[in-house]
């Protein structure tokens, strides 16, 4: 297989006409939720499965990256870890703090932190930024797949507490579970005004794209923090 | 202010003006975070940056102690915090779940021994649990005791002949399904029992099983108190609420609790109303049993005066 660089640390693996998005594996010789490994040249890589992750949707929907190898990052809703270990390969000298609401998804994301150094669990309602507000410190990258209704405002009071100025936010919004009933379009509208147009939020859209055919009804955006 | 591993003062310059940092004992460590989690107060301020503040506390001496440090803490905190979120209702809605599989295992099973059998014997004119007991006991036609009421019938049968050999296969097959009715019969009562400890009220006004199944669909008796009682109402009837929320439908009257006898026994002309008024019943039933757990016959009574009054109206 033939690698290119997509993104920093962030990679594709050709083989014939087939294209796959992958990271480098931080933990060799271990899968975490039964990937796929390839050796290429000394180097073991992880295949990144866009239809599994709201993430790699959005990196091949040519959504930009924001993440480099030192980044500190802010995970909300890491569920069992599947999309949180390919980040903590992205980031593999900086953090990723892992927020999970869930005490059953969490007991599956347990063994993936045991792992790798550089994922930190927390066991906490992302709602309530306060109740981690004495372990996290400001981070360059916040990530949110929470699928909540009240999902923007529930990013927008962890922008304003965690992160940096000049750092992004990067969510997938899921019109089914904000409302399941409106028409997607709507929900994505109303979600990114209750982001946006807040006076002093500081925040500035950069790009906005749907995660189909990977993800029915989900958009991807990207938002920078301007100071 | 606090912080995972300090007590810390910050001077308005920003440098720290006192701190305790605490020792480097992971359980510890994890206790005080749940501590915070659950109350959060004091917290640092946004762009209050821990890692540095730890150095310079001397809390730890580099980047990599601090990370290390906190990971461990984390994941000891995050194992506390699993081990503590089960709750007693748990093991209810796992009661509830193994009911409604073991039914359907069972009525698989039944429904093959009753074509088998009834190749053989098809004048017995038993069906599932009767058929299986029957089967698991006498075995093949020819083996009924002298005294068995189908001796006559048996006798001039027209089912297929079968053998030793196909005797013991069918009946060990049927021995295994009557022990899955009867695990269903412990079962069952295991959850009368627990549903009238740890849900009374719940149970006086819906009855175990109805009770039970309702706090398994809401994921536990506190999601359930905390329900609207027009959702518990139609909990159960997903497809018709969504489709009636599309605009394509009337309404649902109610979901699950139509197997409640008040409303399965009703004329559909009340059965609105019915519904309406065990709904609210059943949510303030809960609600007393996940914030008190001792049983209030009024609820009971105001419910039984509704419906009468109901019936009263519909005459």
């Amino acid at each position: 297989m033939k690698v290119k660089i997509f993104h920093e640390n962030i990679f594709t693996l050709q083989q014939g006409k087939k294209r796959f998005l992958a990271t480098r594996n931080l933990t060799p010789g271990l899968e975490v939720y039964g990937e796929r490994l390839v050796q290429v040249d000394e180097a073991e890589y992880r295949i990144w499965e866009p239809k599994r992750s709201k993430l790699a949707a959005m990196l091949l929907k040519k959504l930009p990256s924001p993440f480099t190898t030192t980044s500190k990052v802010l995970y909300l809703g890491s569920a069992t870890g599947t999309t949180v270990s390919h980040v903590s390969d992205i980031v593999q000298q900086g953090v990723v703090y892992a927020v999970e609401f869930s005490p059953r998804t969490m007991r599956d994301m347990l063994p993936v932190c045991e792992e790798r150094a550089n994922i930190i669990p927390l066991l906490a309602d992302a709602s309530k930024p306060q109740s981690y507000a004495n372990v996290v410190e400001p981070v360059d990258v916040i990530f949110q797949d929470v699928a909540q209704p009240n999902q923007a405002s529930i990013a927008l009071s962890n922008v304003q507490h965690f992160l940096k100025p000049g750092g992004y936010l990067l969510m997938s919004i899921k019109a089914r579970s904000v409302d399941s009933t409106a028409k997607p379009d709507t929900v994505f509208k109303q979600q990114l005004k209750t982001l946006l147009e807040q006076d002093n939020s500081k925040l500035e859209l950069v790009k906005k794209q749907k995660l189909a055919p990977f993800h029915i009804d989900h958009l991807g955006v990207v938002v920078k923090k301007t100071e | 202010m606090k912080t995972w591993f300090a007590d810390i003062e910050i001077n308005e310059d920003g440098s720290v003006a006192e701190c305790s940092p605490c020792t480097q004992d992971v359980q510890q460590l994890a206790k005080r975070l749940l501590v915070f989690q659950a109350d959060p107060k004091q917290i640092p301020l946004a762009s209050f940056d821990p890692v540095k503040k730890a150095i310079e506390c001397g809390f730890v001496s580099g980047k990599t102690e601090y990370y290390s440090l906190l990971q461990q803490t984390c994941i000891a905190a995050t194992r506390l915090k699993i081990k503590n979120s089960y709750s007693p209702d748990l093991r209810i809605i796992h009661a509830v779940e193994a009911l409604d599989d073991i039914d359907e295992a069972a009525n698989l099973l039944a429904e093959r021994l009753g074509i088998w059998y009834g190749e053989h014997f098809p004048e017995a004119g038993m069906l599932t649990e009767n058929l299986a007991k029957f089967v698991a006991e006498n075995g093949l036609r020819q083996d009924l005791p002298q005294d068995s009421q189908f001796r006559e019938t048996a006798l001039s049968s027209v089912g297929m002949e079968m053998d030793a050999e196909d005797g013991a296969i069918i009946k060990a097959f049927a021995a295994d399904l009557s022990s899955l009715y009867e695990r269903r019969h412990v079962i069952e009562s295991y959850i009368r029992k627990n549903m009238e400890q740890l849900a009374p009220n719940l149970e006086k006004v819906a009855g175990a099983n109805l009770g039970a199944r309702l706090i398994s669909m809401a994921g536990g008796l506190q999601s359930l108190s905390r329900m609207p009682s027009s959702t518990i109402q139609v909990m159960g009837a997903n497809q018709a609420l969504f489709k009636h929320l599309r605009g394509k439908a009337t309404s649902p009257k109610h979901g699950i609790i139509f197997n409640h006898p008040l409303i399965k026994n009703s004329h559909p002309k009340i059965r609105g109303k019915m519904a309406r008024a065990l709904a609210s019943s059943l949510s303030i039933a809960s609600r007393v049993d996940a914030f008190s757990g001792r049983l209030n016959p009024v609820i009971k009574e105001k419910l039984d005066r509704k419906v009468l009054s109901i019936k009263e109206g519909d005459k």
